[in-house]
């Protein structure tokens, strides 16, 4: 569906984009995931064609986009939804109208705009505001707006710039829903930039992270956050503030965390940690969560025994986040175990 | 012995003589500043656009027009009015046919205001969102679409708001203008208040331009407000 390879882009002497591959599959939903000022955006805008490119190749849709003359271009953005963070709709007219604008511009007879504006106003679930004033809806409302003005020309590739980060967690799951329905339901390709790791887990099969305008990973996103690389790690883990001492990042499925087993651990050798940070997150399929721990360096060895006498994965991190040591199983080896070993459990209770 | 007269009958007496002259000014300085503001609004649309489409910022960025547009606004702003309506007295007998009246002076009226306008409506087009620009774009919409369904749309009532600041700068410049004999209702307070130290009709036409300053602004600001 699109093949990016060689990506060059500068502004003036800046290189945002450098020697980016990329493939996209169709009906696929596909994460670019980075740091503002990454370079994901624009890498983004060069597939449409809202930004040009020095060097290199991006085909959509079997076409090379700094090739296409201007009608062409306008054509294959036709074919090229786009949503994004602030919505940008037209803050004068009502939902219906900046519904039927796409519609108007690629002269569509009126009354065809009047029946396809309402079939896509039922599939974001806005019937009832019609006719409201864009500014009177909420944030989820307009990205519901947004959505449907992208996808009334039928598009066959959807573009979603930071889609949800303008929302609160509670509306982005639902939008996130919405986007994975439409994926399913109209096997649209979507290509969804976004720094908020939750979208990457939710809704993207495959990913590339991006940093500095380089591509630093790339692959199925399951794969890679069960057993993230040192940059996709790092990435993950910067929310937290490490404190001084010694950090350690734990990772287990969710029947280990289940079983106390950190709790258990602190009262069985007697001594004190605290908590930096931690998460229990859904992927596609499978829930899994991490915890970093501080603890005293003179504990170290007696904390390294237990949760390898445990099965656990560990890392001890340095002040940066980047692995200091590891224990030597590899992670994704470690936790399809453990998952076979609760799959088995559980089929056993039943 | 003078007859009695009331206070009223003074005034019905003294508004005979001064009133239709109040009149006929008052129609003259709504005719050019009516016929100027539209003048200078069609000619500094334009260039408002071209200015928008090759700002650094703009849809087809060309620095070279901008700056070139930029330098002629600017120069035709820094003249004071006086100035620059002596300065076209030539170009003015040249094209009306005389220097003298309402009708010629609405050409110098216009060259003034023009950059004027184009430089408010530019900072209405600034305004408009470029993220909704831009959205038009991810569709497909071409330059021309860009221009008159997005940026004149969604900059609209902001455009409004400013005619009512181009129309009342161009009352105070025509009350200028009429010092060189340009006629309206300047011209009448300078020739009859100033000159003929007549205070009343100075500020009778001072309150006539003051109900059409506020007559515009109120309009306009009920306008705007109704299609924001």
């Amino acid at each position: 569906m699109i093949k990016v390879s060689g990506l060059d882009k500068f502004y003036g002497d800046h290189h945002v984009l450098s020697s980016i591959d990329m493939r996209i599959i169709k009906g696929e939903v596909f994460g670019i995931v980075g740091h503002s000022g990454a370079g994901k955006s624009t890498l983004l805008r060069c597939l449409n064609g809202l930004e040009k490119y020095q060097q290199g190749s991006v085909r959509v849709m079997g076409k090379e986009v700094k090739d296409l003359g201007p009608a062409a271009l306008l054509e294959l953005r036709r074919h090229m939804g786009m949503i994004f963070q602030k919505f940008n709709l037209m803050s004068r007219k009502n939902v219906y109208d900046n519904i039927a604008f796409p519609l108007q511009v690629w002269k569509t007879p009126s009354r065809e705009i009047a029946a396809r504006v309402d079939e896509l106003l039922e599939m974001v679930g806005l019937q009832d505001k019609k006719f409201s004033r864009v500014n009177s809806l909420s944030g989820g409302q307009m990205q519901r707006v947004g959505i449907a003005r992208a996808l009334a020309l039928r598009p066959e590739i959807l573009l979603c710039d930071e889609a949800t980060s303008a929302l609160d967690p509670k509306t982005t799951t639902s939008i996130l829903e919405l986007l994975e329905s439409i994926n399913q339901r109209l096997r649209i390709t979507m290509v969804v930039v976004t720094h908020q790791m939750e979208v990457v887990k939710r809704i993207c099969h495959r990913m590339l992270l991006l940093d500095g305008g380089v591509s630093q990973v790339m692959g199925p996103t399951e794969d890679l956050f069960l057993s993230p690389p040192e940059n996709l790690k790092r990435f993950i883990d910067e929310e937290y503030t490490l404190l001084p001492g010694i950090n350690i990042r734990l990772t287990f499925p969710r029947h280990i965390s289940q079983d106390s087993v950190i709790t258990r651990m602190a009262r069985e050798l007697e001594i004190e940690f605290s908590i930096v940070g931690g998460k229990l997150e859904r992927y596609i399929d499978d829930v899994l969560g991490f915890l970093i721990i501080n603890i005293r360096p003179e504990n170290l060895d007696a904390v390294l025994k237990y949760l390898e006498d445990h099965q656990l994965f560990w890392e001890v991190l340095d002040g940066s986040g980047a692995t200091l040591r590891q224990n030597e199983r590899a992670p994704g080896a470690v936790n399809l175990e453990i998952s076979a070993a609760s799959a088995a459990e559980s089929r056993r209770i039943q | 012995m003078t007859p009695e007269i009331g206070l009223w009958e003074q005034w019905m007496a003294r508004m005979t003589v001064i009133g239709p002259e109040l009149y006929a000014a008052t129609l003259e300085t709504l005719y050019m500043v009516g016929l100027s503001t539209l003048f200078s609004f069609a000619l500094g649309l334009p260039l408002a656009i071209l200015m928008i489409l090759t700002h650094p910022r703009g849809i087809r960025p060309n620095p070279k027009v901008y700056n070139a547009i930029d330098v002629v606004v600017n120069l035709l702003r820094s003249f004071p009015f006086i100035i620059l309506l002596i300065m076209l007295f030539p170009l003015t007998r040249l094209i009306i046919g005389t220097t003298i009246g309402s009708t010629a002076t609405i050409f110098p009226l216009t060259i003034a205001a023009a950059p004027f306008a184009a430089r408010i409506i530019e900072g209405c087009f600034l305004e408009v969102d470029p993220g909704v620009i831009e959205a038009a774009r991810s569709f497909g919409a071409n330059d021309f679409e860009l221009v008159t369904r997005v940026l004149i749309s969604e900059a609209l009532p902001a455009v409004i708001l400013n005619v009512a600041v181009l129309a009342i700068t161009l009352i105070g410049y025509s009350a200028m203008a009429g010092t060189i004999s340009g006629g309206g209702l300047g011209d009448l307070a300078i020739k009859y208040g100033y000159h003929r130290f007549q205070a009343d009709v100075m500020f009778y036409s001072v309150v006539i331009l003051l109900v059409m300053v506020q007559t515009i602004q109120s309009v306009c600001g009920y306008v705007y407000k109704r299609l924001r």
